[in-house]
């Protein structure tokens, strides 16, 4: 076990009903991972095992090594957690809250002022450590729920839908200081914000259903979909002409018509496999013919579509 | 890493550590009994009844002569049975229905602590704060006392004029206040910690409770009968009675202290339980 984190085959059960069903994977240092997946799917039964909170019905998981069932103390020294909705005392002080977390974690004295300094810092939470935490905002809240988790510099950060419920400049500035500590820590924060995942995170676990659908870079997510070499082009001209001539190029594997407006432009949708560029040729088809041409669009595939094709239910 | 990379940390250590998160929780229990207003109603109320049954044992006394000590009639009183019995779901109903409810109980439980050491600690400030509220009967001694004062000065030395109060009675009243509560608090955790909602949780403390006071009342009700030593082991009733006498007994001491130290290892089962059973 070379990773920070790893599950294996990890189940569990409410009732009869399956809410996570052999889920494994390996999360190693320094990576910063995106869990996906539509409400329900099991990001959070998955995450609140990986802390220990929850038993899993079956497999295990460790942190940094130890595992959570065996050495659940030692496996928790070394993660911090953030649940989702950032549940916090409210009739606390951030100061004193942050004090009584850091003392909880094992820190002690100077070491502990110091770490505590540091996140409260980090966190840009210095205009409100006097304030009852009942007083604060969503933002501040949630910023508090991160320094907490930082507290201590676990290796490992779990952070349960940090984002949740902020406006977007709230959200910008979490993204922000989420991509930062990813400098130092390795982080696994699960969102419904696929745009935030395609921004910071370098490997996406998709889960649905509770069951992981993928577990890859982006990119490679991306590049492999069938979307991923779809073609948009809207010219003037002989339809029937074209979409046959197009459909001959050698990766193109079907032409569709899409509309055609009332002032004679077509607009054909071109789907050739994925990871070609067959922009070009099928733009010198139309030009060949001397047919006027005004759109050529090749589909980038962004997660949301990977997203959706995994988990889409038709 | 495997478990064989583990070097055994030191005995020492691991005891200071185990007792320093102890604290740690304690101390911001504690805190949070003492630094918001609920700890302060609740002083305020007991106090109050308690000068009720204060009045009611003077004006006993003014009647006619009496056998015992001042204590004795305060706790031997239907006042005391009202707000003793209350106090036990009022000091512990949030200990763990309100951290579930807040969610807060998923960070606590994540950090590196056991559950022991949460219930432990959680303990440990409820009783604290419990011991704090009897504190002010300690007045009573020293009243008496200046009233002795004054009598003594106004009217000379007349037998019978003094408030007696004898050490033993202190002693004895003030045992079995924190053998009997020490129990009653554990129970009190044990129902926090088996719902999410404060009012089901002081409710089902008090209904225990209740329970166990009639309990210890059966013999007075239906008299003698074959298995009437048992109701009257477990009365509490009757040991308050007897101890705030001046008759100290162990065994109601080994009752209480068995009876917590079970109920504390069944909460913490508890709180475990509520958490695999999800």
């Amino acid at each position: 076990m070379s990773g920070m984190a790893a599950a294996e085959h990890l189940s569990k059960n409410f009732g009869r009903a399956a809410a996570v069903n052999d889920v494994s994977f390996e999360i190693r240092k320094g990576e910063i991972v995106g869990f996906l997946g539509p409400n329900g799917a099991g990001k959070t039964t998955t995450m609140k095992m990986l802390t220990g909170y929850l038993p899993p019905s079956a497999g295990t998981a460790s942190i940094a090594g130890f595992d959570i069932i065996d050495h659940p103390l030692e496996a928790r020294r070394h993660m911090g957690y953030m649940p989702e909705n950032v549940p916090l005392y409210d009739d606390m002080r951030v100061m004193e809250y942050l004090f009584f977390r850091s003392r909880l974690k094992g820190l002690r004295g100077n070491e502990m002022r110091r770490n505590v300094g540091d996140c409260v810092e980090q966190c840009g939470l210095d205009r409100v450590r006097r304030k009852m935490i009942r007083t604060l905002s969503k933002g501040y809240r949630q910023r508090v729920g991160l320094a907490d988790a930082l507290l201590g510099s676990p290796d490992l950060l779990i952070l349960d839908e940090p984002t949740n419920g902020l406006d977007p400049n709230q959200i910008r500035q979490i993204r922000e200081l989420i991509r930062e500590l990813a400098a130092e820590h390795t982080v696994i924060l699960s969102t419904h914000i696929l745009s935030e995942v395609e921004m910071i995170c370098n490997k996406v676990i998709i889960i649905d259903q509770g069951v992981i659908k993928a577990n890859d870079t982006p990119f490679n997510l991306t590049r492999g979909l069938r979307t991923a070499g779809r073609l948009s082009i809207e010219f003037k001209g002989d339809l029937d002409e074209v979409m046959r001539e197009i459909a001959a190029l050698p990766v193109v594997r079907k032409v569709l018509h899409e509309k055609s407006t009332s002032d004679g432009w077509h607009t054909l949708m071109v789907r050739a496999e994925a990871g070609t560029d067959t922009r070009e040729h099928a733009a010198s088809i139309v030009t060949a013919h001397g047919f006027p041409l005004r759109h050529v669009y090749r589909h980038i595939p962004s997660l949301e579509d990977v997203f959706v094709e995994m988990t889409r239910r038709d | 890493m495997t478990d064989s990379d583990f070097s055994p940390t030191p005995l020492r250590t691991r005891f200071r550590d185990y007792w320093g998160s102890i604290r740690t929780i304690y101390g911001k229990e504690l805190k949070s009994y003492l630094f918001t207003p609920f700890g302060w109603v609740v002083l305020a109320c007991i106090m109050a009844l308690q000068s009720f049954s204060l009045h009611a044992t003077l004006q006993m006394m003014q009647a006619g002569p009496v056998s015992e000590g001042i204590l004795f009639y305060m706790l031997d009183n239907q006042t005391f049975w009202f707000y003793f019995l209350f106090m036990f779901p009022l000091i512990t109903m949030r200990t763990f229905a309100e951290e579930e409810r807040l969610g807060t109980l998923e960070g606590l439980l994540t950090a590196p602590v056991t559950t022991g050491q949460v219930v432990l600690g959680k303990y440990a400030a409820a009783f604290t704060f419990y011991m704090l509220l009897w504190l002010p009967l300690l007045l009573y001694p020293w009243l008496s006392e200046v009233a002795n004062l004054w009598t003594e000065m106004r009217f000379g030395d007349v037998p019978g004029m003094a408030l007696e109060y004898r050490l033993a009675d202190w002693l004895g009243a003030f045992l079995i206040l924190f053998l009997v509560g020490a129990w009653f608090l554990s129970l009190g955790l044990l129902c926090s910690a088996m719902t999410r909602s404060q009012i089901i949780a002081g409710i089902l403390t008090i209904g225990t409770l209740i329970t166990y006071y009639f309990l210890g009342r059966v013999t007075a009700l239906w008299g003698e009968f074959p298995a009437a030593p048992a109701f009257h082991y477990i009365s509490c009733y009757e040991q308050i009675d007897a101890f705030s006498r001046g008759m100290i007994d162990t065994r109601p001491a080994v009752l209480y202290v068995t009876l917590t130290v079970l109920t504390l290892a069944f909460t913490q089962r508890i709180v475990d339980y509520r958490r695999w059973r999800r």
